[in-house]
């Protein structure tokens, strides 16, 4: 008799509940984070997509099989390149080329191997030994993530320079030990290039899954007698697989989308096959959008390589969903496995990673280099110190200008970010409407969204006849356009982290709170904004440093107008050569301003609000 | 000060049944307990009350005034929780002046009638340290203070002493009692505790899987209880079954060898049913009591010194029984004892389900 009814509450009673769920507080926090998401977000990747699969007012997939069937995006035979090909006295290490799209796969294939190979390896060694000098390496390890947009690949490739290049210059010239110079550069230049910067991210992921394996796990299968390299694949490495994959896919996508790398090698050595990858292809596209044009091949491109990193990225996210193990560890001792070696292992430790620290952070140091000295016209060796740079960015007008422009639109987007993000993780975490699932995955999604791809979409729908003229097109005034797509792309950073503090607060707390007759709207100013308070703050602090540091909408969206243009721009500008000689110097003192802006809210982060370091992950 | 009435209360959470169609009144000024096992829909009954869920079914009158549909901020209610819910960014002053900050009630009496209220639970001096520099008990006394503040129409209190220690609990829930008796305002008190709700409570009543099996003063219920399950909740015994072999003039029923006579209070027991029979260890004497006794004679099996008696378990024709014993008897185990229990401590009970 009690279950007659069970399951199937009637048509008004759930008419009743959707009234009480969407109070006013709640209403206008679901209205807001739906309207910005859906118009900036939903809105122009669906006209990308419309596009993508449109020809002559009609739908096909003619753009699609246009680019998968041309040689010049997808090519199975080598278009030209060189590998370990030696010639008078010079191996080249270029790789290979397979047409654009074959490249951008092959090379963001290769650094999610590379950097999962290193950082699995350094997460071994930070989580399982215990050494001398682990809390220095724990800190230099991460310089890697330090901004220096175009200036780390310039600097790659100046160092691997044939010619004047320090590596050379080391190796062949002074110490002999190598038969030929070595050029790095192109393809395989890339994908140094990014390896270095990219490592740390799947290090922090994996150790993070590392740390949280119960070591009584690892225990029971050394008593039953699995040791070795056998207890780590049949016991460990399946433990830290969901961190490992969330890494993997994070590095994939940042390696698919970046435009840093390919800028700064052809501002380096000029070489063409660095261009031949799609997110050079649609940047390059875009400076003939000044007329006010993408081809639909662009397009269809953007989409295309849109499609495969979020496709990626969803797949990853439901798998780690799945694979989320809780270590269930009642009570006893939670003994970290970390162990204490020789002296000697110790001091290999040390040097290996030493050496990895030196080469990953070979980009940032280099950028100091160029900053602070005139390396960028010396050759091999900087001569001499100079400050001329770094006063340059508050002599020269057009620094300050990009400057003073970062740092507003940065600004307003983290204003916009810090209202939008508090709503929608509010609404997640604590309120039961319908739909709540689809704001939480909007809300995440940006992540995998290549910005070059939320560039062009943007560009398509916002220079409609519908907006043209107004604040929204980008053509008449780029400003808030940029100011939205870094209030997208930078949104989950945002989210992610007010999250986190939701789920520090009890749910009594906001029900005493309503139970003493204050309404939702008040509970959630007086109670539940005081909670989280530390977590927003810190939330806006890594958004804004990301939004400083933003390259793909920035050079492309920031381009369209000269007034307008973001530092990154501005660096992309000097790197790629347009600028005067030496000017690249100038790029690197900015990107040491970056670096300072990134140090210090990340110091503020967990030295003042004691926030964990957020990172990036799934 | 209100009456309140619970209609045909109900209230899903997916498939699972927390209130079943619960209806019964509190009377204006009533310590009133909600007492079941854990998940048996007691905290959902209350939260009900409080308006911080809404039921499936049914209705929630005050004074006879429906407010089903109201949100918790339009009831009055003051509810304690039973983690305690301090804010833990506001001091002792803050968190007690909150409701009254929120009525816009003025600065001056705010602070009048906060210090009234810490004052009332004894924690003058308090006012400004933060809840994490509190014990528990002082935690439970600021939450209590907190609500009745604002002079609440009613006092819901959710397991309030089941963080504390064995021996606050006891000073707490006196201080609790009297409190509610100074104050005279309807109290609704959660707790799975037996022995807390009988010392506590004017009435009683026992939730089992959402549904309310009795509602009665401690005494009816430890006495005159309505179905085995209460009988078995509450306080300890013995549980016997057996076929009834005569209904009339009181109920005698046959366990293996022994046959007992009882009261049946259900009146729901008839000739050749299958029954049960419980019988507190409380209510045994040794000697021959002048009222109609029931008499059981076995071998001890077991003995358990208690202090103020001691606990014995008999061997009766292979039923074990449960006795206490002044602690004076000498009762070695492999003896022999023969107990009397009156017919009218012989409870009988429909065997259902």
């Amino acid at each position: 008799m009690t279950l007659s009814w069970a399951g199937s509450p009637s048509v008004k009673e759930r008419v009743e509940r959707l009234r009480r769920e969407f109070d006013p507080l709640t209403l206008t926090q679901t209205l807001i984070s739906y309207s910005i998401l859906l118009a900036f977000l939903v809105a122009p990747l669906s006209s990308l997509v419309l596009q993508g699969f449109s020809y002559q007012n009609a739908f096909s997939l003619r753009w699609f099989t246009d680019i998968l069937t041309s040689p010049e995006y997808v090519s199975l035979q080598s278009r030209g390149g060189r590998m370990f090909e030696v010639r008078r006295d010079v191996m080249y290490i270029w790789g290979y080329d397979h047409g654009i799209l074959l490249n951008s796969l092959v090379v963001a294939f290769s650094v999610t191997v590379l950097c999962s190979v290193i950082g699995i390896a350094v997460a071994m060694i930070m989580g399982r030994y215990e050494f001398k000098g682990k809390s220095v390496f724990r800190v230099i390890l991460l310089i890697p993530l330090l901004a220096t947009p175009f200036v780390n690949a310039y600097v790659v490739g100046k160092v691997f320079n044939p010619r004047f290049g320090l590596l050379n210059y080391l190796l062949y010239d002074i110490l002999h030990v190598i038969p030929w110079r070595i050029s790095v550069d192109g393809l395989v230049g890339l994908v140094v290039a990014q390896t270095l910067s990219y490592y740390p991210i799947v290090y922090l992921n994996v150790v993070a899954s590392l740390n949280n394996i119960d070591p009584s796990l690892e225990e029971m299968a050394e008593n039953l007698g699995a040791t070795g390299f056998r207890l780590f694949r049949t016991v460990t490495f399946p433990l830290f697989l969901p961190g490992l994959v969330a890494g993997a896919v994070i590095t994939f996508i940042f390696s698919l989308e970046d435009l840093g790398a390919p800028i700064g090698f052809i501002g380096a050595s000029a070489n063409p096959l660095a261009k031949n990858v799609a997110s050079y292809q649609i940047y390059s596209a875009f400076a003939e959008a000044m007329t006010g044009q993408i081809s639909p091949k662009t397009s269809a491109l953007a989409l295309l390589v849109m499609i495969i990193t979020v496709v990626s990225y969803v797949v990853v996210k439901t798998y780690t969903s799945r694979r989320s193990y809780t270590m269930i560890s009642k009570g006893g001792r939670w003994n970290p496995r970390v162990r204490t070696p020789g002296l000697g292992v110790q001091a290999a430790i040390c040097i290996s990673l030493l050496f990895l620290v030196v080469w990953g952070a070979m980009p940032q140091i280099g950028t100091f280099v160029l900053a602070s000295t005139d390396w960028a016209t010396s050759g091999t060796l900087p001569t001499r110190f100079t400050g001329e740079f770094f006063r340059a960015l508050l002599t020269n007008n057009d620094v300050t200008r990009a400057i003073a422009n970062s740092l507003g639109y940065s600004f307003a987007a983290v204003a916009i970010m810090v209202l939008v993000g508090s709503s929608i993780s509010y609404v997640v975490s604590k309120r039961d409407i319908p739909s709540k699932g689809v704001l939480d995955m909007l809300a995440t999604v940006p992540v995998s969204v290549p910005g070059i791809s939320l560039a062009v979409s943007y560009f398509l729908f916002f220079s409609t006849p519908l907006f043209r003229g107004s604040i929204f097109d980008p053509l008449t005034d780029p400003a808030l356009m940029l100011i939205l797509a870094y209030t997208i792309r930078r949104l989950p950073f945002m989210t992610r982290s007010v999250y986190a503090g939701l789920q520090q607060i009890d749910k009594g707390l906001e029900e005493a709170s309503m139970n003493l007759g204050a309404t939702r709207t008040t509970t959630f100013g007086r109670i539940v904004i005081p909670l989280i308070v530390t977590n927003v703050i810190s939330g806006a602090l890594l958004s804004f440093v990301y939004s400083m540091a933003e390259v793909s909408t920035s050079i492309t969206l920031g381009a369209l107008k000269e007034d307008r243009v973001p530092i990154t721009f501005f660096i992309s500008q000097i790197v790629y050569g347009t600028a005067a000689v030496g000017a690249v110097s100038i790029g690197a003192s900015l990107c040491i301003l970056l670096m300072t802006v990134q140090i210090t809210a990340m110091a503020v982060s967990t030295i003042v609000l004691k926030q964990k370091a957020s990172f990036l992950g799934v | 000060m209100v009456e309140i009435e619970l209609r045909n209360l109900t209230k899903l959470f997916g498939e699972v049944v927390a209130a079943d169609h619960v209806s019964l009144t509190i009377s204006d000024g009533e310590f009133f307990t909600l007492l079941g096992p854990s998940g048996c829909g007691k905290t959902t009954t209350m939260r009900l009350i409080a308006g911080l869920e809404f039921p499936t079914e049914g209705q929630v009158f005050f004074d006879g005034r429906d407010v089903t549909g109201l949100p918790s901020f339009e009831r009055n209610t003051g509810m304690v929780f039973q983690n305690y819910a301090l804010w833990p960014h506001l001091k002792v002053f803050e968190n007690v002046a909150y409701g009254l900050n929120v009525r816009k009630i003025p600065k001056d009496e705010v602070k009048e009638r906060v210090y009234d209220a810490l004052d009332q639970v004894e924690l003058e001096g308090m006012e400004d340290r933060f809840p994490t520099q509190l014990s528990g008990g002082q935690q439970q006394r600021v939450a209590l203070a907190r609500v009745l503040v604002i002079n609440p129409a009613v006092l819901l209190l959710d397991e309030p002493l089941s963080n504390l220690d064995a021996k606050l609990r006891v000073q707490m829930r006196e201080e609790i009692k009297a409190l509610q008796r100074r104050l005279k305002i309807t109290t609704v008190y959660v707790t799975h505790d037996q022995e807390e709700a009988m010392s506590v409570s004017d009435r009683i009543a026992i939730q089992d899987h959402g549904r309310v099996r009795q509602i009665g003063s401690p005494r009816e219920i430890y006495n005159v209880p309505q179905d085995i399950f209460i009988a078995t909740f509450m306080g300890r015994g013995t549980l016997l079954e057996g076929e009834v072999t005569s209904s009339e003039d009181g109920v005698q029923m046959r366990i293996g060898g022994i046959t007992l006579q009882g009261l049946d209070s259900t009146g729901r027991i008839k000739q050749g049913d299958k029954a049960a029979c419980v019988i507190r260890p409380e209510n045994y004497s040794l000697e021959e009591p002048s009222e109609p006794s029931n008499v059981l004679e076995g071998e001890i099996e077991w003995v358990f010194f208690i202090g103020p008696y001691t606990e014995v378990r008999l061997d009766v024709d292979g039923n074990k029984v449960l006795v206490d014993v002044p602690p004076g008897v000498e009762a070695p185990v492999g003896g022999r004892l023969k107990v009397y229990i009156p017919y009218k401590d012989t409870i009988m009970l429909p065997l259902e389900e």
